[in-house]
This record gives C-alpha cells, sequence and structure tokens, in this order.
C-alpha cells in the first residue's frame, strides 16, 4: 500500500525540515510549500492526501488558503491547521473556512501525527453525510443543538448542557452520520481521543452517558438507538446552521 | 489584602460614621449655639432698656402721686387711688403685708431708683414681699404720719408670640442649607468610592464625570488619568507576557521535532518532559496575563450538574477518579468557560497534592442573603500551613516544604483561579480541612 502523502505548508524553514524529516520517520511521505504559491504548485503535481496547513504564512494566510481549497476541486482534501495559539477566534475561524482539525502550536510532534491519522481514518472510513464545507457552527437535532465551536449542548430553553471530551467526540460522529448503523468497531475508532484509550465496552457506557446528557430513556430512545447485534444508529434529523438563530 | 472579619475591634461609637452626619451634627451645633447667643443677646438688651425705661417712669410718677397724696386731705385720699393706679403698681393706704423677704435685685432697684425721687420725709422703705421674686411693697409715711404702701409687681416687656416662630423658621432654613452644602461636598466623595471600587480587576472602570466645582474636577481628572494609567500598565505587562510565550512557540516547536530525531531515548525523554514544562509555562503565563482582563466570555446560562459530572467524566476517562457529591437542580447563569478553567485548575491541583478528590456542590447565600452557590474542591493530602494560604493566590508563589517545584506545576494555576474567580463575581477560599487536606472552596452569585 502507497504511504499517505502529506503536503506541508509552513514559512519557517526548519519547522518544514524537522516535520518533514518526523513524519518520514513515522511512515509518511511528505512534500513541504512554504507559501500558497508553492502549494498551488505542489497540488497540481503530485495527489496529496492531507495538508497541515499553517494559519500565519505571509502573503495569502491559512484561512484564505484555506477557503479557497474548499471552493475549488479539493474541496473534499482532508486539511489539518496549525494556529499559533489556542484561542477561540482561531478555532472559529479555522473550522468555519473548513479545516477538518485544528491544532495549536507548539505542538507535541506525536499529538499531530495522531490527529493527522485520525483525520484520515475519517476522511476514509465513512464519507459523512454532511458535506465537510458546510462545516457549521451549530447542528440542530430534536429539541437540542450541539454548538461545534464551544463543544456542548444547547437545550431547547437556551440553557448550556457541558460535554465531556468523548462525549462530544461521540455526538459529532453521531451527527456527522445520521441514520445510518455504525458498529461498536467503527464508533470506537472516529471516537477515539488523543488522551484516553476506549475500549469496545466502553462505546457502550459513553452511549448510555450521551442518552443520559440528552434526556433520552435507554428504553424507548428519541435520538440514539440501539440495533441489535450491529451497533447504534442516530435517527433524527440533523440540519446545519452557520449562527445561533 | 485584609480578610474580612480580621479587622480589629472598634472602639464604642460615639462620633457618627459618615462624613455626612458628622458635617451635619457640626454645623447643627455650630447654628443652635449661635441662635442662642443672639436670643441671648437681644433678650438682655430689652430687659436693660425696658428697666431702665420703667424705671425712669417710676421715679416720676411716684414722686409726683406721692406729693399729690400728702397734699390730699386724709379723707379724700381713697377717691385718689384708682386715678393714681398703673398697670404694675397700685396704692394701698395702710401698711401692707409685714413679712419681709431679704432684699434682692428688684427690691434693690426700686429702691436706689426711688430714693433719688422721694422725699426724704416721707421715710421710704423697699422691702421684698416673699414668694415672688418680683413682687416689692413701698413704704411710705406722709406728713401726717398715715401710711401709703405701693404694691409693685417688676414687669418685663412680653415677648411677642412670633418671635418663636420667627427663630424655629430660621433655625430650619440654615439647616436646608447646610444638609445642600454637605451634600454638594460629600456626593464626590461617594462617587469616587464608588467608581474606585468599580474598578475591579478587568479594569473596566467607570469614567467620572469632569464637571462640577473645580476641587471635584481636577479629582475627577486625576482619578481618570490613574485609572488609564493603572490599565496601561496592565495591558502592558499582558503583552509582554504574550509576546514571550508567542515568540517562544515557534522554538518550542522546532526543539519538540528535534527531540522526535534524537537517537538516545533517555535524553530524548528528558528533553520531552522539559520541554513540556515550558510549554505549560508559556501557556499559563498566557493565561493569567489574559485572566488580568478578565473573562471577556458570555454569560450563558448553563446546567453546571451536567458540567460537574462532565468534569467528573473527563477526569475518569484520563484515568483519575473524581467524585461528585451534591447537586444544584436547576441551571444557573454564569461565564461557562472561565467557570470550567477555575474548577480544571482546583480539580488538577487537588490531583497533584492530594488523594480523594471531591467536588461538593450546595447552595450558599452570600453575606447579604442574595442567592449563591458554593463549589468546593476537596482532597486529602498536606494541605498548605495556614500561614501561606492567601500566599499561595499569588502568581509564581511556591510552598516550600509539600508543595515544592518537584512535583512539576507553573504555580499560576491558583492565580489564575482567583483572577478568573473574581471575573465571573465570584470568590474563591482556601481552608486546611479537618483531618488534612486542602478545601478550595469556590463562591459565585446566582441560584
Amino acid at each position: 500500500m502507497q504511504p499517505d502523502h502529506i503536503l506541508i505548508v509552513d514559512d519557517d524553514r526548519e519547522i518544514r525540515e524537522l516535520l518533514g524529516s518526523y513524519l518520514e520517520k513515522n511512515g509518511l511521505r511528505v512534500t513541504k510549500a512554504e507559501s500558497g504559491k508553492h502549494l498551488r504548485a505542489a497540488l497540481d503535481q503530485v495527489a496529496i492526501d492531507l495538508i497541515v496547513l499553517d494559519l500565519m504564512l505571509p502573503g495569502e494566510d491559512g484561512l484564505t488558503l484555506c477557503r479557497d481549497l474548499r471552493a475549488g476541486k479539493f474541496k473534499n482534501l482532508p486539511i489539518l491547521m496549525l494556529t499559533a495559539r489556542n484561542e477561540e477566534a482561531d478555532r472559529i475561524l479555522g473550522l468555519e473556512m473548513g479545516a477538518d482539525d485544528y491544532l495549536a502550536k507548539p505542538f507535541a510532534p506525536r499529538e499531530l501525527l495522531a490527529r493527522i491519522r485520525s483525520v484520515l481514518r475519517r476522511a476514509r472510513m465513512l464519507p459523512p453525510n454532511l458535506q465537510v464545507e458546510e462545516a457549521a457552527h451549530l447542528l440542530s437535532f430534536g429539541d437540542w443543538q450541539l454548538d461545534t465551536l464551544g463543544r456542548h449542548l444547547v437545550d431547547a430553553s437556551g440553557t448550556l448542557v457541558p460535554l465531556s471530551g468523548a462525549e462530544y467526540r461521540l455526538l459529532r460522529v453521531f451527527l456527522d452520520h445520521p441514520q445510518r448503523v455504525l458498529n461498536r468497531d467503527q464508533l470506537l475508532n472516529l471516537t477515539q481521543g488523543r488522551d484516553a484509550e476506549l475500549f469496545e465496552r466502553s462505546i457502550d457506557l459513553l452511549v448510555s452517558r450521551l442518552r443520559q446528557r440528552l434526556n433520552d430513556g435507554a428504553r424507548e430512545p428519541r435520538y440514539i438507538k440501539t440495533v441489535r447485534s450491529e451497533g447504534y444508529v442516530f435517527s433524527a434529523a440533523v440540519q446545519a446552521q452557520r449562527d445561533a438563530s | 489584602m485584609k480578610a474580612p472579619g480580621a479587622a480589629a475591634p472598634r472602639p464604642p461609637r460615639r462620633w457618627p460614621g459618615s462624613l455626612f452626619a458628622r458635617l451635619m451634627l457640626i454645623l447643627f451645633i455650630g447654628i443652635l449655639a449661635a441662635q442662642a447667643m443672639s436670643y441671648w443677646l437681644v433678650m438682655y438688651e430689652r430687659g436693660m432698656v425696658g428697666r431702665d425705661l420703667m424705671f425712669d417712669n417710676l421715679e416720676r410718677d411716684i414722686s409726683t402721686s406721692v406729693a399729690i397724696l400728702d397734699r390730699v386731705p386724709a379723707h379724700e385720699r381713697a377717691r385718689w387711688l384708682p386715678l393714681l393706679d398703673r398697670s404694675n403698681y397700685r396704692y394701698q393706704l395702710d401698711t401692707g403685708i409685714a413679712e419681709q423677704a431679704p432684699a434682692n435685685d428688684v427690691s434693690r432697684s426700686v429702691g436706689a431708683a426711688l430714693g433719688n425721687a422721694v422725699e426724704a420725709r416721707y421715710q421710704l422703705a423697699v422691702r421684698a414681699v416673699p414668694g415672688d421674686p418680683k413682687h416689692v411693697q413701698v413704704h411710705l409715711v406722709l406728713s401726717d404720719g398715715a401710711p401709703v404702701t405701693i404694691d409693685l409687681h417688676a414687669t418685663s416687656m412680653p415677648v411677642s408670640d412670633w418671635l418663636p416662630v420667627l427663630l424655629a423658621l430660621q433655625l430650619a432654613l440654615l439647616a436646608v442649607c447646610a444638609y445642600f452644602a454637605v451634600r454638594i461636598a460629600t456626593q464626590p466623595l461617594r462617587q469616587l468610592a464608588g467608581a474606585a471600587d468599580a474598578l475591579g480587576p478587568d479594569l473596566r472602570g467607570t469614567v467620572l464625570s469632569e464637571a462640577g466645582p473645580t476641587e471635584v474636577a481636577h479629582a475627577a481628572t486625576a482619578f481618570n488619568a490613574m485609572q488609564k494609567r493603572i490599565a496601561g500598565y496592565l495591558s502592558e505587562r499582558t503583552q509582554i507576557l504574550a509576546a514571550i510565550s508567542h515568540d517562544l512557540q515557534t522554538p518550542i516547536t522546532r526543539m519538540r521535532l528535534r527531540t522526535e530525531l534524537m537517537e538516545d531515548e533517555v535524553q530524548r525523554g528528558k528533553m520531552q518532559h522539559d520541554l513540556d514544562d515550558m510549554v505549560s509555562l508559556v501557556r499559563e503565563a498566557l493565561a493569567y496575563a489574559k485572566s488580568l482582563h478578565g473573562a471577556d466570555e458570555e454569560a450563558r446560562r448553563i446546567d453546571l450538574d451536567a458540567l460537574l459530572d462532565t468534569l467528573r467524566c473527563d477526569y475518569e476517562d484520563a484515568g483519575r477518579a473524581v467524585r461528585v457529591t451534591g447537586r444544584v437542580g436547576h441551571a444557573v447563569v454564569t461565564q461557562p468557560l472561565a467557570l470550567r478553567r477555575i474548577l480544571t485548575n482546583l480539580v488538577d491541583n487537588a490531583l497533584k497534592f492530594g488523594h480523594d478528590v471531591e467536588l461538593a456542590v450546595q447552595e450558599k447565600p452570600d453575606a447579604r442573603g442574595a442567592p449563591g452557590l458554593s463549589i468546593a474542591v476537596l482532597d486529602r493530602g498536606p494541605g498548605i500551613p495556614d500561614a501561606e494560604l492567601e500566599a499561595v493566590l499569588q502568581p509564581f508563589y511556591r510552598v516550600e516544604n509539600s508543595r515544592n517545584r518537584s512535583t512539576g506545576g507553573t504555580g499560576l494555576g491558583l492565580a489564575i483561579s482567583q483572577q478568573l474567580a473574581a471575573a465571573i463575581g465570584g470568590q474563591l477560599r482556601l481552608a486546611n480541612r479537618e483531618g488534612g487536606g486542602l478545601a478550595a472552596t469556590l463562591l459565585i452569585p446566582g441560584g
């Protein structure tokens, strides 16, 4: 199997080189670009599986590039954004411009590697029902809204209901793939976080926790239904909204 | 900063506390005293004038009347008496009241006045009548040996009814003027104190109006300038912290990548550990700098029970056990990210230095009885020496013995929590628990 081809876009030469060596050492193929111009040239020449894009670039910055790529023929190409700060504003912009994930500098290389693999896995395993360019601020279903930036739920009365990291990731997987039966293995893979090792049984625990947060009974659940000997299905309709209404 | 309740006991209060009351009291006493003095002066002058006038009349009138009585034949005298009577003295053809009181002011003055006017042959004697100091009888013997008594009541001129009313009105007018004057003087002080209070840790103070009397305008201008200066210093500090933290990010990223390419695994591990420490210091410093500007986050209604439970789940997923006790049962309005950050810092701290970590939530009205909540992060462990409980809230402070550098941490976690607690209108309190361990209690308004 051909190794995945990663395009690194960063204006700092040292980081480009070092990151390149590190990813190559971990079995990935790497192409490097220092600006938007080089990025476009590289995309025209070779088939790229994922872009690691620095937000702060001289000339065209990461956000502009991200938006342009999403508008053109590379709309399904996974993008991992590197932001300078771990700031809400950057995260909002990055995700709204269509990045699949983001990571704040200074990141740990292993974390980046894990994120690259997780984004690739997500993109390959199950193409989401919702298109990536629709990556929305708010996802509504039933009486609830999921705020993807604050990573919390909002109920019908406007009260914010927080979610744990794992709960958010699992709910996100469900909302990205509504009306599709997902088995525990798939859920496990897609929900896998950076800080915790999840086991197959813990998916059941997570589902029950999530149902509790959503006030969803296990007997006659409205949202997450159990499919005997197969897994779970998210049965409500999901709508994407860009802003709170 | 002094803890409430630690203030020295105050001496019993004799003097009103507020400047307003003190100024009012001084002015009122002053006005009252001045009024009393002028009243006394007027009355005294009046008394003197009245008396002189009365004795003047007495002298002339009595000498004439006595001369008439002396010339009139004895059997006609009784008919003359009504003609000679005056409002405050009348004549009697007898020896009068026999008892005699010791001489007093009135009897002496009457004696002195009449002594010059009445001829010596009438054997003038003035006697005070017992019982009424203003009652005097003047005894005379006419040339035919018949006695005459003048029964005299010394009167002062009556005070008109409107005088006390006028005085009271005057007093009231002065009191009203004093009230407004004192208010003009103390109002700006109150506003200044209010503005200084409002200048919280977020530095979004109120700008004082620079109008009004010169001194007040001056004070307001100075206060506004000071406020601006403090904000300037703090934002400079924040900018420096932010700039340093930001510029360290690229070199740290490079170093982290380099360590991954290092051959020596032992050294690599150590270096990565050092770099992790640097990263957390950089992040915390940035977070601390930002916390000084308060939580620029919108307040929202939040399900606090769910927040505490998700915290528990997050720690559980990371393999750390944290218990949650108590329930709020209703939504709370607060700034969720700041609250989460405070609690995460406190729980991290508790897990680092103690064990058996518990998050206990309960309703707790504040000192004035307004609804509030208390969220306590409790641990079992060494706690913090009582003397250092306040100092640990300072940035970069570390407790020497039990919580030293080798346990890691930046020394900023509690400082950030304290700043954010203030920013969301709450308070952070630390206390050692009975049986060992620390209780970090966050008190927030709402309920």
